[in-house]
């Protein structure tokens, strides 16, 4: 069996790297003493695995991480053994057992909410939405293995809208294509046609091909 | 830090590589309220992930904290860019913990581990708010402390910091600090307080006291202004180790330290008496840790931080009386908790191989070995008591039992060192090689790598050869390019470094007061982070030296008499300058003295009550 935890990524940890992240998790859980499953070798290792990295300087609400056990847990037991070592601002809210042969939640990603706060120009951003989202395509330049490439962001973004002070908005996220957050936020500004101004980003959900939560597997 | 200054700096740290170098925040970070406590501030100048892996750090940490009259926060070297921000948006550098300003604290401590972070100690305190020099600080200011092993020749920083502490800071930082909080308490002038500092066993307070100089610009004099200040400063020996603080807890870094471990002091001081170690010599005398204890402290930690890795810490791990019996006890304990205990390379002989268990394997990714130099003669010199047959053989057996890659370093510049001694580092090197050859091809392990590094040597105060001169860059140039070609053969790398480095190392370590001028120059020229490769400006320094009209050979590259005054006279670390002459001699001579255990050798040591008896 795997344990599924849905944890939280906030405040300050929002600089932490992914290794970093993978770092912590894996020491909170050695002191945690769960049963979780070591790889074999002289540096043994937890075989944590993360279902989609996060950003740095982007805070996750429900982020999501799969642990090997290697004897059965109660979620419940699992969870408050969890998070009585856990660092702040780094809380677990959920766990969930899931059967081994479930494929592993990075390959059931479909797409992930974000919401996006800015400190500024607000509503020239909010005024900006309907038309950013009319256009056909909008371009940008995403480096990869063989140096920078131009790709198109609007097929990756499913859902973009105004909601109070906030912009809301669903992007894919999965082996077939992924929209960062901050490259949303920084074509949005381009197209308004002002200066970027800082932006606290917040990812809120991560959600299956369905939209459904990763977690309600 | 207003809730304004707070949303600016959250607005820097987005800007800035590594965040969390600057954020606190980690798992067993120890925050207290400030009400009715004298605070403390750990100042490590340099970056997070260096001072993270510092093992004073966490001692004193925990240590000052577990006291309920004092608190103890941290501060580092910011980075370049942090460095920039915190200028640009007015805000001061400040303590992980509580976001203090340095300003605000009582007494503010910077641990000096190598020269080349004096520049940064500069830069901290202006970005901390506090005034550069002793004279310019006002009532309400921190008082400024420095120790560590640098501190036993702290004059070059004389005009910058109010104490030092020569020798073990366990038990002397709490000490000081209540001195402060007792000063401070009955309205106390800052200067008395100072003075009631200097009663501390161990504390230094360079204001106290006046240098005077020859014509030649050699030290002609050294005497206490006032008549309580002691003179020699007896250093501070922790006797029992077990009864010394160690901490239980430790704060966890996110960012990968340097050494990012639970690490394990199972003895300080060293009897080996090598001549070029001033470790050897400031540290002694030995002191071991009972296995007990350290099982104890062990499970603590690992329960504490869940480190998936252990090392310990000596001068001289193989020197430990219970070596076996620690490593079975710690290997027992951990085994199934999966935490890999990581050696220093001993000579893995059979009992050892036996105590480490089928359970954890020996990492055979690379076997470290350092004998300093390249003929015996030379070593004998030194007195650095490895015998080329014993490398031999344990690379021999290295090699037979899997091993493909060994490191040895080397030292250049030695005294007494002649071409001869160069290539005899060719020679080891190419037995080395052989040795390799020699196991058989199905048996050995494929892909051999010998890496010969050659740092240069630097003269350390309180060794042996604190008279010796050091070699002119020109000289250790022309030696580096010597063996460089002697080197040349296959299977082996020859690593080295730009000399400039040592050069100013040599300065510092053996400088006086007057060098706080040149130190004050090259900060104003920008020299900043000079231990890390990209940022050291060497021109600089040597502007900086040449502004002040001060001659950088003096220090460095001349070789003192017997009876000339050191900066450094005015500490009495036990070992005697009578001692430190004779080794000298000895070293001319080649003589070989044995290892301190197997009879004393009268270091002086026990002049010092309950020490070495
Ligand atoms: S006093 Fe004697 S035994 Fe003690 S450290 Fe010195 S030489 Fe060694």
């Amino acid at each position: 069996m795997k344990m599924l935890v849905v944890f939280e990524k906030m405040g300050a940890h929002r600089f932490l790297g992914h290794l970093d992240l993978q770092r912590a998790m894996q020491r909170a859980l050695r002191r945690s003493g769960l049963p979780v499953t070591y790889s074999q070798g002289f540096n043994p290792h937890l075989q944590l695995s993360f279902a989609a990295p996060l950003s740095v300087g982007i805070q996750g609400e429900r982020e999501i991480m799969e642990v090997p056990l290697s004897r059965q847990i109660s979620e419940a037991d699992f969870l408050s053994k969890l998070n009585k070592t856990l660092p702040q601002n780094m809380k677990a809210k959920a766990a969930v057992l899931l059967e081994d042969k479930l494929a592993p939640a990075m390959a059931r990603m479909g797409a992930a909410t974000y919401v996006l706060r800015p400190d500024a120009h607000f509503e020239q951003l909010a005024a900006a939405v309907p038309g950013f989202l009319l256009q056909e395509r909008i371009p940008f330049m995403k480096r990869g293995k063989a140096g920078m490439r131009e790709e198109d962001l609007r097929p990756l973004i499913y859902n973009l809208m105004v909601k109070d002070d906030t912009l809301v908005t669903v992007l894919a996220t999965s082996s077939k294509g992924t929209a960062r957050a901050d490259q949303l936020f920084l074509s949005l500004c381009a197209f308004a046609g002002i200066q970027q101004p800082r932006c606290l980003i917040t990812r809120t959900a991560l959600l299956d091909e369905r939209f459904a939560p990763l977690e309600g597997a | 830090m207003d809730k304004q200054m707070r949303s600016r700096l959250e607005a820097l740290l987005e800007t800035v590589q590594k965040p969390s170098r600057y954020t606190g925040g980690e798992v067993n970070e120890i925050k207290k309220d400030w009400a009715g406590r004298t605070s403390f501030c750990f100042a490590f100048p340099d970056t997070y992930e260096v001072a993270m892996s510092h093992l004073g750090l966490k001692v004193l940490y925990e240590s000052i904290n577990a006291q309920d009259d004092l608190l103890c926060e941290r501060v580092m070297m910011p980075w370049v860019d942090m460095m920039a921000g915190l200028m640009e948006q007015g805000i001061p550098l400040y303590s992980l913990e509580s976001r203090k300003a340095l300003s605000d604290f009582d007494m503010v401590g910077f641990t000096l581990q190598y020269e080349m972070s004096y520049t940064n100690i500069l830069k901290m305190m202006e970005l901390g708010g506090i005034a550069l020099n002793n004279k310019d600080r006002d009532e309400g200011a921190p008082f400024v402390v420095a120790g560590g092993p640098c501190a036993f020749n702290p004059e070059p920083l004389s005009p910058f910091i109010d104490a030092f502490l020569l020798g073990d800071g366990e038990n002397a930082t709490n000490e000081m600090l209540r001195v402060i909080a007792a000063g401070r308490k009955a309205g106390k002038k800052r200067a008395d307080i100072l003075r009631d500092l200097a009663q501390v066993e161990g504390v230094y307070l360079p204001d106290l006291y006046e240098a005077a100089y020859h014509e030649d610009g050699r030290l002609a004099a050294f005497r206490p202004l006032d008549q309580t200040a002691p003179l020699p400063i007896t250093k501070r020996i922790e006797r029992n180790l077990d009864e010394a603080p160690f901490p239980t807890s430790i704060p966890v870094p996110y960012t990968q330290a340097v050494h990012d471990r639970i690490v394990l002091e199972i003895m300080r001081g060293c009897t080996r008496g090598c001549r070029f170690c001033q470790a050897g010599m400031l540290y002694r005398p030995v002191r071991e840790r009972s296995p007990e204890q350290l099982f104890a402290l062990a499970e603590q930690l690992v329960a504490a931080t869940g480190y998936e890795e252990m090392s310990l810490s000596s001068l001289s791990t193989g020197d430990y009386s219970q070596l076996l019996e620690l490593i079975r006890g710690l290997n027992q304990r951990f085994a199934d908790q999966r935490v890999s205990l990581s050696l220093p390379s001993l000579r893995i002989d059979n009992q050892l191989q036996e105590a480490l268990g089928e359970t954890a394997e020996v990492k055979k990714s690379g076997l470290t070995l350092a004998p300093e130099a390249g003929t015996q003669r030379l070593r004998d010199v030194i007195n650095k008591g490895v015998t080329e047959e014993d490398l031999l053989r344990t690379v021999s057996e290295a090699f037979a039992s899997g091993w493909s890659s060994v490191k040895l370093y080397f030292m250049i510049g030695l005294p007494y060192e002649t071409d001869e001694d160069l290539l005899g580092i060719a020679d080891l090197a190419r037995k080395v090689v052989a040795a390799y050859y020699a196991v058989p091809k199905g048996q050995r392990a494929r892909g051999l790598k010998v890496v010969v590094s050659a740092s240069t040597f630097v003269p350390k105060p309180m060794t042996p050869f604190q008279w010796a001169a050091q070699d002119t860059l020109e000289e250790i140039r022309r030696k580096q390019s010597l063996l460089r070609s002697a080197l040349n053969i296959k299977g082996v790398t020859f690593n080295w470094h730009d000399p400039e480095t040592s050069f100013l190392e040599a300065c510092f370590a053996r400088g006086d007061r007057r060098l706080a001028r040149v130190l004050y120059r090259a900060y104003e020229l920008g020299c900043l982070l000079d231990g890390w490769n990209e940022h050291f400006k060497f021109d600089a320094w040597m502007q900086a030296f040449a502004d002040t009209g001060m001659d950088p050979a003096f220090y460095a590259n001349r070789e003192r008499a017997r009876e000339e005054l050191m900066p450094w006279d005015l500490a009495d670390i036990g070992v005697s300058k009578n001692y430190l002459w004779r080794e000298n001699e000895r070293a001319r001579k080649a003589e070989v003295t044995p290892d301190c255990r197997h009879g004393c050798e009268g270091c002086g040591l026990t002049r010092f009550e309950g020490v070495c008896t």
